[in-house]
């Protein structure tokens, strides 16, 4: 399976990580074009709900991009998602997903490079992984 | 008085004894209740002001009264099926009281596995829609409970979807998370469990079971095992569904109640799709309990505390699924000092009650000093102190969840 494209969700506070994306864009960085954006107000606003809806729909890797620590625009939303993310990473081992198929970055406004490289590397290791086992249970 | 009555009753006599410095201040609150024992009467209101024992018992049923013997049109029919459950809903029913022997009249009961002689043929030869209610508990995990469900739904006019097995999938359902499914199971109890080895270990051949068999009277059969618990909305289309495990007096009452004033009365029945016995908030707007500090800083079981009887259980550390559990059950199991496991499902706007549960959980571990600094593996740390976060925030609602069943990820990918 040499030609799996994978399909990932990719959340992105508005604040940081969007603007980060959106630089990545004016610059013209080139990256796989394997995930779909979508902006929530902070990284806090992402329910573990949304990862685990995004997969049983059939996502093959989900990714939450927030502001860096100490950084965040609502003081401490990005402390709450990374504990909520880290049981939500828990859950999904106890499902029997491979725990890399979840992942949190830290990306600011200014960092258009780091969006660049993140998703890169997240793409290259959902490809390694291949496509989500959820697909063969149905 | 009732056991926790008695038990607290105790517990705050001997704190009563205690003059050491550390309790003094704990001291003052429960100290009042103490005497009880001695004066009932004089005591009453002291009593009624602390959170746990105090709660003056009412039986429901009290306010509902005998059914009046056969109805004006004759007997309905009744049946009750229990599928995949432990049969606590069943005994659950024996919650009416003495009303349970006037259901007699009311009814006859054309299938009751527990308490009557009704088979599946006895049902079969019966028209569509004859029956007037099923009551069906328990999830459907194999053929036989798929079969009768079905052939219930043809044969009722209403389906009644009763306990949390039957709603959610309940404990059953946590089957689902066996990657290797049936097979696995089967092979785990039939051959690996201390007791069945010995025993197979005696056979030439490993013995399991088999769905058919043929016999020298001819072919004996098994249901076959589905490797999914489904939840009984999943199977077949229900029209009232009652959660709790088992569902509680209050919920029986109104679920007899509303088939009672339709039969007799010919009142209409609540539209399809009701939650009976349900409130609209979560099981913490019921619960007595004082919120305070909400942050978890220790995850810790009841018994390895002295639990506080008025503080929120959450604040002791204690893990309660109240939050983002359905109400209605009046909160029997934190004024009793347990926390809430979650059994009525989640609030009507919510869909995936567990990741619910642990959004709310996650949060309440508070934001630490070190936290704009630590790495991903201190998180991981701090968290990994919720043991099984899997089987406890969806202890009884998995086949409701997103992802229904485990899964197993090909080692190597492509």
């Amino acid at each position: 399976m040499s030609d799996f494209e994978p399909k990932i969700i990719a959340f992105c506070c508005n604040w940081c990580s969007y603007a980060g994306a959106d630089g990545a864009g004016v610059a013209r960085l080139q990256m796989p074009t394997n995930f779909r954006i979508i902006r929530t107000m902070c990284s806090a606003r992402v329910d573990p709900e949304h990862a685990l809806r995004a997969l049983a729909k059939g996502a093959d890797g989900v990714i939450i991009l927030g502001c860096h620590p100490a950084d965040c625009h609502y003081i401490g939303g990005n402390y709450r998602a990374r504990r909520r993310i880290a049981l939500l990473r828990m859950v999904l081992e106890q499902y029997g997903f491979d725990p890399k198929r979840l992942k949190l970055e830290w990306v600011s406004a200014s960092e258009g490079e780091k969006f660049q490289n993140t998703i890169t590397s997240f793409v290259n290791t959902i490809k390694e992984l291949g496509p989500t086992p959820l697909k063969e249970v149905g | 008085m009732g056991f926790f009555d008695r038990l607290f009753a105790k517990k705050k006599k001997e704190e009563e004894c205690c003059e050491c410095a550390d309790h003094k201040e704990e001291k003052k609150a429960p100290a009042k209740a103490a005497p009880v024992k001695a004066a009932p009467a004089a005591a009453a209101p002291v009593a009624a002001a602390a959170v746990s024992a105090k709660k003056e018992y009412v039986n429901p049923m009290d306010a509902f009264p005998l059914l009046p013997g056969a109805p004006p049109g004759g007997k309905i029919k009744m049946a009750i099926y229990w599928a995949a459950g432990c049969g606590g809903c069943d005994v659950s029913m024996l919650d009416t009281d003495e009303r349970i022997l006037t259901v007699g009249d009311m009814a006859d009961i054309v299938m009751w596995p527990i308490a009557t002689d009704g088979k599946e043929h006895d049902v079969a030869i019966l028209g569509d829609k004859e029956i007037t209610v099923s009551i069906i508990n328990g999830a459907v995990r194999n053929t036989e409970n798929e079969h009768m469900v079905k052939l219930l739904r043809q044969k009722s006019l209403l389906v009644v979807s009763y306990g949390t097995c039957a709603c959610f999938g309940g404990s059953p359902a946590l089957a689902n998370l066996v990657p290797g499914g049936k097979d696995e199971i089967l092979d785990y109890v039939y051959k690996q469990v201390p007791s069945m080895k010995a025993f197979q270990d005696m056979q030439s051949a490993p013995v399991l079971p088999q769905t058919s068999v043929m016999t020298e009277d001819g072919e004996v059969t098994l249901p076959l095992l589905y490797d999914t618990v489904k939840s009984l909305d999943q199977v077949i289309d229900i029209d009232y569904s009652i959660p709790g495990c088992p569902p509680t007096q209050e919920s029986i009452r109104q679920l007899v109640a509303a088939v009672a004033d339709f039969v007799y009365n010919g009142v209409a029945l609540p539209p399809k799709g009701t939650m009976i016995g349900v409130s609209s908030k979560t099981l913490c707007e019921e619960c007595p309990r004082k919120k305070e500090s909400r942050r978890i800083t220790k995850i810790v079981e009841p018994h390895e505390i002295d639990v506080d009887p008025e503080l929120c259980l959450m604040d002791q550390g204690i893990l309660c699924l109240g939050p983002a559990t359905i109400g209605g059950c009046d909160a029997k199991c934190t004024r009793a000092a347990q926390p809430c496991r979650g059994c009525y499902g989640p609030t009507s706007i919510v869909s995936e009650m567990g990741a619910s549960v642990f959004t709310a959980v996650a949060s309440l571990f508070p934001v630490l000093d070190k936290d704009p600094i630590c790495g991903e593996d201190d998180i991981i740390e701090i968290m990994s102190s919720v043991k099984d976060p899997l089987g406890y925030f969806y202890a009884f609602t998995m086949s409701k969840a997103l992802i229904r069943r485990s899964v197993v990820e090909k080692k190597g990918g492509q």
